[in-house]
Order: C-alpha cells, then structure tokens, then sequence
C-alpha cells in the first residue's frame, strides 16, 4: 500500500511515481493530477487519439492503489445504465413472495382506508437501496477507499448526458428521486473525463472541470516513453524510428500516427530485430503506424528522404 | 495577491477566454494551494483551471507571458546587475507586491513627498530643454571611484540597484496615474510622463543639475550615473506603460471593430479585416448551433417504446402504467447551397459557405454548388479540405467566365434535381443579374415544388432589385422566400430562422 500523501507532497513525486508504473509524462499532466488531487476536482483530459488520456486514468489508480471504475461513453447512453436502475427482477419475485404475507400484514385492519394507512408504515420498501442496482457512476461514489472514476470519451454521449454528469462532478452526489441524494461514502472519487472532441463539450461541464490537453509528445518525451514502454530496444533505434513518426506528424495525413501506433511500431522492430531502420523496412511495416490505405500511398514516395533524414540527424 | 489574480482574469477576459467567477474562485484556491514561488508550476496550474479549449491554452500562454514576468526580474534582482537591456518588471508579481508592501512605507513616503514637490516639476518643461543641453554636452571622463550618496529618494531607489522595489514603486506609480484606463496607442507618452512625474522625475533632474555643477568629484560621478540611470527608467516606464496598452486597450479596439464589421456590407470588407471576419462567423455559427443542439430534446411522444416499457413495468407486475416513449429525432435541416460565384458576389458566397459549414454540428449535411455559368458540385471540396482552402478553391475554379443562371439551373436539374425531397432546403445566394441570358424559371418552379423551402439570398439591396438586367421577379415567384442579404447579421438571421423552422 503506497503512501498517497507521500506521493502527492509534490508535482515532482507524482511524474517520479507515474514513471515506475511506466507512464512518461510531462509536467502538465503531473501538475494536472496534483491538482485534482488536493483540489478534489475532476480532469476533463483532451487531445489526439492515442497520446494516452485513457492510460493517464488507469496509472492513476495504479499509483494509488485505487479501485479504477471505467464508464465508456456512447450515443444514446443514459442514467439507468450510468447511475443506477432498480431491480425489476428482484422487486417482482418479493412482490410475488410477499403476496402472501399481505394478509397477515393486513389482519385486523377495517375498510379500504385504515389498510393503506397500514401498508404505509412499511414505507417505500421496495424502492430502497436493497433493490438498486448500482452503475459506474454510483459505485464510484459507493467505494469505501475512495477510487478512480473514468468516464471515457464523453463526448461521444449526448447532451443531455453530460447534464447528468453534472451534479456528480460538482458535488459528488447524486439524486435518486425514490431515496433521496447519495453522496460519496469517504473519500470523493478522483474523475477523469476523456474527450477526442468529436463535439465541443459544454461549458458547464468544463467550467467544473480541470482542462488538460495532452499533445503530442516531443521527440524528447517520446523518446524516454518509447524506452519505458519497450526498454529492450537498441538506443540507435530508437531514436531513429521515434523521429521518423515525428516527421510523419507533420505530414497531411488522415490520421497520424499516435504514441500507441509508435510502441506498436517499435515493438514490430524489435520482433524483426532490425538494428536500424532503412526504406525497404519501413516499406513493409508501414501499416503498423498507418491506418488508412490512402495515407500510405502518400507517405510512400516520402519513405526515403524521410528515413535518410532521420539517420542522418544525430 | 487578489488583486493580482483579478487582474490577470480581466486580462484573459479581455484575450477572449472565457473565465465565470467559479473559475475564479478555482484559481484562487489552485493558487492557495500552489503559491507564486514555481512560475512553471504556477503557469501550468492556471492554464488548467481557467482555459478550457485549445485556442484559449494559447491565449492564455501568450497573456500569461506578458502578465507574469517577474521570474527573470527577480533573477536581474539577485544578481545585482547594471544592465539596462532587461525586460522591465510587471506590477502584478504578487511577491514583489508583499515586499512592496513591507517596503511600501517607504515607497509612499517618496510619493508623498515627491507629490508636494510636484509642482515645482510641473516647470519640468522649462527645466527638460535645460538638461536637454546637459545630454548633449560631451561627459567627461571621471573613472571609477567613490559615488556621493544622492539625496532624492528617486535617486537613492536608482542607486540602489533593486529592481523589484523599482518594480513597485513603478506599479504604483502607473496605479496613481490610472494606466490601466489607456485606450488608444498615442497615449502611451503622456501616460509614460505623467509615470515618471509621480515617481519623482522632477527632483531627479533637479538633482542631477546640482551634481553636474557640484565640485566635488565623488558628486559629479554621481550625476553622471544618476544620468544614465534616469535614461534607462525612462525605457523601462515606456515599455511598461506598452504592455499595460497591450494588455488592457488593444482588446477593446478590437471588440469595437468586431461590432462594426457585423454590419458593415461585406463587399466592402477589406481583404485585411477576412480574418476577424471569419472569427465572427464563427463565433455567430457557433452561437446558433448551441441554441439550436438544446432543441433535439427527447420528446414524450411518437412511438412506443416496448421493450422499455415492459422492463420498466415489470416491478409493478407486469401492469404497464409507467409507458415510455421512443424519442423523435428531429430532422436536421437538409441544405443545399448554390452559390452564384461570378465577380460581384464571390464575397458573399465566400461568407455564406464559411457561415454553413461552420454550422456543421447541427447542420451535418450541407451540400454545396457553385456556378457562374456552369454549375457544379462542391461539396467534396469542402470535406477534403479545410474551410478556407476550400473556400479559395471554389472561386478559383468556378468564378470565370459570365453569370449565365440558366445554364447553372439546367445543370442542377441534370445532376441533383432527382435529390431533392420534401426535407431538403435550397438557398441561393445570387444577384439574379442574369446578363439577358435565357432565364429557365420552370426549373426554379420545378425546385420550388419538389424542396421544403428555396430561399433567394440577394447581396444587393432592394431597390436595385428588378433595374436593369436584374430578374429578381421572375425567380422571386419560384421561392418560399426572397431575402436581402449583404451583411453578417443578415445572413445569421437568415440561418437562424432556418434552423427553427426545421425543428417544426
């Protein structure tokens, strides 16, 4: 069990805690979850496919110990399958069980008036907690220890969804008109939203939120997560193949290549124990970093001034 | 600290980042929390509780640059050093403000007693040309050695070599003289003296006078250095009262020709002024799509919703009482644009296509058609590339040649007319100034009948309607609507009843 309040004394603990789980990150990111940490806010993460929003979330939890409940957004998503729902099943067969027992329950009891009064002494039992099924959103908040929520790409939900994330966001609540409000158990949860802004998100939600925007790394940064991630590959390499992707990224391409696509890159490399890269090489893994059969005719012609370039530049 | 922060939001306010006083109160705990020690620390903490998209991260970098300077000063501080090439210091390094404050004693008593010489510096005019003479005069070479000590609390300030208290006593200064309130650029000299005037400008030119004529050397030494020091503050209070424009004026300018250009004719736009154009456009668009998104609500009618319903119901045995409805997904409008693209009314068309695609979150399917004489589609142009290079493109290819709308409506008939349903919405945007040519209404007609709407944009204005080869009658008849419209307000209206309407 790490010490959390040890680890997040410092900007600088926590970008040395996530680098033992492997994730390189800059000081942005770090201060991103300092920050959520000791303010108790949610990130609001934004930023190219692939550059590790979603693994932000889950090193988190892993650097604190903490139960990760993930919530993947999609159209059309909704509270019963967000919050909570109620167990139809199990209220049907009580229901059903119970019908028996009303007579007892009822006993005694004159004319139509006095039973209602009586079967409202058991008030609404039916619809308490035993009977409720709780989702992502309120299972995060059920969680003793605390733990870390991610509610990833939300903006693939629709509006009217992130109009329910609101209450939860700002005050770790969250209202079920049968029972009332539930709030977070102990510690709050951390939140980490992810967005690849298909659709701008409303400003209510990121004026609750902390907004970090991850980029693509520098050639520097790529270079030492490449390491972490794939420490087996020769140094040369390394350099050679991150600085090629680099030079992709600023080609037009329907989709560049991302940090995953760059792992994946090297590990192929590494699977071809190759030593260094040459155009023939590149020809034929090109399909690992590239996505779209039109993007690799296009790069095609470049393969050889690029890759020259990239062996050149030391 | 406070204020400082405040300060530093009306400047990101005014830089179009869009800070609400929750925001603020987050940074003021974020700041709490982080302290003004770290600048990097600082920086990055601010940037992720008051921006909240990309564009704003910038500008909060560039306003966070300019606001936030005090690192290197502090640094020019440590070192003591004489350069007079550093940036100059920001008032609102909060630090600096604390130890403004445990100096500020003295700071204000230099004030105050400079303030009651202050007249006497009024006559600063008559004693500038004085020491005017005095810079032209050759200096003469003392060397180093003994420095008397200078009796102006200005004086001693420059002597002392501390930037920071410099730095406060400048913050002052520009706070007594209300810098903040500068509008326009040719200000920037008056407010820069009247500075310098506050922080004692006056008694240091009298002094410096005293020591040029002083006999001793140690005194004269000092003159000379007082002198060069004097020159350097000038630069600094300069580039102050600069940053200070820069800062708070330049934004309200612009938001001034903002206002403007939203009326002004869009032919008459100059070429320098597309860019804030665009910005606007985008703005108006974006405005009209989030007013419009909240009107896909889920609505309690249309078809049942079975197998929720007996889900739902299922807790009341099976009884169904508690119906749920599928949501009626309101029909987006389906748009297509044809635009005239000939000479005079490329502008508009150039405005219209940026307002609709920029309006793509709720009007997803645009599609779009150029012609001055023959017409064609392009609205693959405008998926491949991004808006302004589309734009370009589109009236580069199609803007030669003479407007001929029949031909152009003859082609749309050949190539599109069999798309045209009872959904589809069809703007036009031209001068119907069809150079005598052959009109070929029925095709309109036949458009008319087909779409749910065709709407006449015309750039000219009304009374030119119908004058000379003008046939805006003859097409008039064939549309649901005929709209004057040659600026950006026009075409928001324009848009924003075609939204409503198709929510209908």
């Amino acid at each position: 069990m790490p010490d959390i309040d040890q680890i997040t004394s410092s900007v600088a603990q926590i970008k040395a805690g996530f680098e033992e789980h492997r994730y390189i990150c800059s000081d942005q990111i770090a201060t991103a979850v300092y920050l959520a940490f000791h303010l108790r806010k949610p990130i609001l993460i934004e930023g190219p496919p692939g550059v590790g929003k979603t693994e932000l979330a889950k090193t988190t939890a892993e650097l604190f110990s903490l139960p990760l409940i993930r919530l993947q957004c999609y159209e059309g998503l909704d509270e019963a399958k967000a919050i909570y729902e109620w167990k139809y099943g199990k209220q049907l067969l009580y229901t059903q069980v119970l019908k028996e027992t009303l007579d007892e329950v009822l006993q005694g009891a004159k004319g139509f008036r006095e039973s209602v009064a009586r079967l409202h002494e058991f008030g609404d039992i039916f619809f308490s907690e035993e009977f409720l099924e709780p989702r992502p959103l309120l299972k995060a908040l059920k969680e003793k220890d605390g733990c870390v929520l991610l509610i990833d790409e939300v903006d693939k939900s629709d509006h009217e969804f992130e109009s329910l994330l609101l209450e939860i966001l700002s005050d770790y609540q969250v209202s079920i008109p049968e029972i009332g409000t539930v709030k977070a158990v102990a510690e709050p949860p951390l939140v980490f939203l992810t967005s690849n802004n298909t659709r701008e998100i409303s400003d209510a939600l990121k004026r609750r939120c902390l907004h970090l925007y991850i980029p693509f790394p520098d050639l520097d940064l790529e270079q030492r997560i490449i390491h972490a991630r794939v420490p087996e590959i020769p140094p040369e390499l390394r350099r050679q193949l991150v600085a090629f992707i680099q030079e992709l990224r600023e080609l037009d391409l329907k989709k560049v290549p991302a940090i995953s696509e760059t792992i994946d890159w090297a590990r192929t490399l590494l699977l071809l124990h190759s030593e260094s890269l040459d155009p023939e090489l590149v020809r034929s893994t090109l399909n690992v970093i590239l996505k779209f059969q039109e993007d690799i005719i296009n790069v095609q012609g470049e393969i050889t001034a690029i890759t020259n370039k990239v062996k050149a530049g030391r | 600290m406070e204020r400082t922060l405040a300060n530093f939001i009306q400047v990101l306010r005014n830089a179009e980042v869009r800070v609400s006083p929750a925001e603020t109160l987050d940074a003021m705990t974020a700041l709490e929390l982080v302290g003004y020690s770290d600048r990097a620390f600082l920086k990055n903490s601010l940037a992720l509780v008051l921006s909240k998209t990309v564009d704003e991260k910038e500008a909060f970098d560039t306003c966070f640059e300019q606001f936030f300077r005090f690192e290197d000063v502090r640094n020019q501080a440590l070192e003591q050093d004489h350069g007079r090439s550093g940036e100059g210091s920001e008032e609102q390094d909060a630090e600096q403000q604390g130890e403004g404050e445990s100096n500020g004693g003295g700071g204000s008593e230099a004030q105050t007693s400079t303030s009651g010489k202050q007249k006497k510096s009024k006559g600063g005019s008559k004693q500038k040309p004085s020491n005017n003479l005095l810079e032209a005069e050759e200096e003469e070479d003392l060397g180093a050695g003994p420095m008397a000590e200078s009796s102006t609390a200005l004086g001693k300030l420059l002597m002392a070599n501390s930037r920071v208290e410099l730095t406060v006593q400048m913050a002052q200064a520009g706070e007594a003289v209300d810098v903040r309130e500068i509008q326009i650029f040719t200000q920037k000299g008056l407010y820069a003296r009247r500075m310098m005037d506050v922080m004692g400008l006056g008694e240091l030119n009298q002094e410096i006078g005293d020591l040029a004529e002083a006999r001793a050397v140690p005194s004269r030494r000092l003159g000379q250095e007082l002198k060069r020091r004097r020159d350097w503050l000038r630069e600094e209070v300069r580039d102050y009262v600069e940053r200070q424009f820069l800062l708070h004026a330049d934004v309200s300018g612009k938001r001034l020709r903002e206002e403007l250009l939203r009326k002004v004719k869009l032919s008459n736009v100059e070429h320098r002024s597309f860019r804030l154009i665009q910005e606007i456009v985008y703005k108006m668009a974006k405005r009209l799509a989030t007013m419009h998104a909240r009107r896909k609500k889920v609505f309690k009618r249309g078809q049942l919703n079975l197998p929720r319903t007996l889900r739902h119901n299922m807790a009341y045995d099976g009884a169904i009482f508690d119906l749920h409805w599928k949501s009626v997904k309101i029909d987006r409008p389906r748009v297509f644009a044809i635009c005239d693209v000939s000479g005079s009314v490329a502008n508009y068309a150039r405005f219209m296509l940026m307002f609709l695609y920029s309006l793509e979150e709720v009007m997803p399917r645009v599609r779009s058609f150029a012609f001055s004489s023959d017409l064609a589609e392009v609205t693959e142009l405008f998926e491949r590339n991004n808006l302004e290079d589309a734009i370009a493109k589109t009236l580069h290819d199609y803007s030669g040649g003479s407007t001929d709308y029949g031909q152009a409506l003859q082609d749309f008939k050949r190539n599109v007319l069999d798309d045209v349903d009872n959904r589809t919405t069809i703007i036009i945007l031209g001068d119907a100034r069809n150079n005598y040519g052959e009109n070929r209404q029925e095709i309109l007609k036949e458009m008319y009948d087909r779409a749910k709407r065709v709407i006449w944009l015309n750039p000219e204005s009304r009374h030119a309607w119908n004058v000379g080869d003008s046939v805006m009658r003859t097409y008039g008849t064939y549309c649901h609507q005929v709209e004057e419209c040659n600026s950006l307000m026009h075409l928001e209206r324009v848009v924003g009843n075609l939204l409503k309407l198709s929510t209908n």
